[in-house]
């Protein structure tokens, strides 16, 4: 594995010739050898289409190329780092929680309305996240931030999960989302649980949820 | 039923039972939930009442269901606190969940509510059963034994459980006047038999400016 938790907030990546990082601009903390970072004008992989896509959808936090050998060490804002590793399956997390990731790991980004019909559409005004997300698919090694740790909740056909849209960072797997309201005649009243809109995802899969209800 | 996923996440897991959480501190469930809106100062008119009164609101809600349900509340750590009989007091902002067999009500606090900026009273949880508590980082456990009075800075004061008796001390001198105070104007003495939660940091009070 690429990266190694050094603590809760700090990861730290080895970089050898012939193999590519990517991480979010301005993440690197320290580095050790010969390594070069050279800013990502592409936003990443993929190419001119890619580029595109990613400029409609919103999704466009800038990254940077890190090649060369030695390691780095990431983290970004005093956010909680989480590592989770990709064999062949496909991670959805939002542009902005990306720390780093392996270049052997194919980016693009996902149409996310698309999932649920008019609710689909919604979940992204509720989650304030927009209607696209950021996919990668393959094999290797992705470093997450959140507020807050993070844990796990496997996805399981007989146990699909309800998520806080707020308190959601990533899903990866064969999962299927949609956003499903318990708005009943007393939200519109006022007298609401404060869980008026969940994130409700089935199929088989893993989900990431951070400790805070806080964006970052 | 109440355990800790790691120390910021407590997972509940429910076979047709309630538990009475904060409001919106849900981040995730699977099984079947169902989520109903209570309020703080107890139940029925005279809850409501004193909630008017005491301005402690504490916006609650119930949970029931069949399955595991995570609550957690901006990242705060969280403690398990077990009750048999006794009366645990709390801010009603770091209680996090209650077992719903648990009587939750308001009392009155004096000056050490005045001094702590979180007003004169203080929520209070009564019964057989598990209640979970956060805090801005871990907190201690202190114990206090007849022999061992302990006195607490009331911006590091969370929750205290057992027989004890509180006051309100005041280093005030003309020297605090002058701007030569020490920075620990107002403490909170425990006296009798029982258990203080303190944090290790500062919520701002009044007196912390002193």
């Amino acid at each position: 594995m690429t990266f190694r938790e050094i603590n809760s907030k700090m990861v730290e990546a080895t970089v050898a010739p012939g193999q590519r990082l990517f991480s979010q601009r301005g993440a690197m903390l320290a580095y050790r050898g010969d390594v070069s970072f050279t800013p990502n004008v592409q936003g990443g992989q993929g190419g001119l289409m890619s580029m595109i896509g990613r400029r409609v959808a919103g999704e466009a936090t800038p990254l940077m190329t890190v090649e060369g050998s030695g390691t780095v060490f990431f983290g970004h804002g005093g956010h909680h780092v989480h590592v989770i590793t990709l064999s062949g399956d496909t991670l959805h997390v939002e542009a902005d929680r990306l720390l780093a990731f392996e270049g052997t790991l194919r980016q693009g980004t996902m149409f996310m309305g698309s999932q649920g019909g008019v609710m689909g559409m919604v979940r992204g005004q509720v989650t304030g996240q927009g209607l696209f997300t950021t996919t990668l698919q393959g094999h290797g090694s992705v470093a997450v931030m959140a507020h807050g740790g993070v844990f796990e909740i496997p996805v399981t056909p007989q146990r699909p999960v309800h998520v806080d849209p707020q308190a959601y960072v990533a899903h990866h797997g064969e999962v299927r989302n949609k956003l499903s309201t318990a708005l009943g005649w007393r939200d519109m009243v006022g007298r609401g649980s404060g869980e008026a809109f969940q994130l409700e995802l089935s199929g088989n899969g893993t989900v990431y949820v951070q400790a805070s209800e806080e964006k970052l | 039923m109440f355990r800790l996923q790691g120390s910021k996440v407590l997972a509940v897991d429910m076979t047709g039972d309630a538990v009475k959480a904060k409001n919106g501190s849900m981040v995730a469930y699977d099984g079947q939930m169902a989520f109903k809106k209570l309020s703080g100062g107890g139940e029925g008119l005279r809850g409501m009442v004193t909630r008017r009164l005491t301005g402690e609101q504490m916006t609650v809600m119930e949970v029931r269901g069949q399955g595991t349900c995570w609550f957690a509340d901006r990242a705060s750590e969280i403690n398990l606190v077990s009750l048999q009989g006794d009366k645990l007091y709390v801010e009603a902002g770091n209680l996090l969940a209650t077992d719903a067999g648990l009587r939750t009500g308001t009392t009155f606090t004096g000056l050490r509510g005045a001094s702590q900026g979180n007003g004169l009273f203080t929520t209070t949880v009564e019964g057989h059963g598990q209640a979970a508590i956060v805090s801005d980082g871990p907190a201690v456990v202190l114990r206090v034994s007849p022999q061992y009075p302990l006195i607490v800075d009331p911006g590091a004061y969370v929750a205290h459980q057992g027989d004890l008796r509180q006051s309100f001390q005041s280093g005030v001198t003309f020297r605090t006047l002058l701007g030569e105070g020490g920075g620990e104007a107002f403490q909170i003495r425990f006296e009798g038999d029982g258990l203080v939660y303190v944090q290790p940091s500062e919520r701002n009070t009044i007196a912390g400016d002193l």
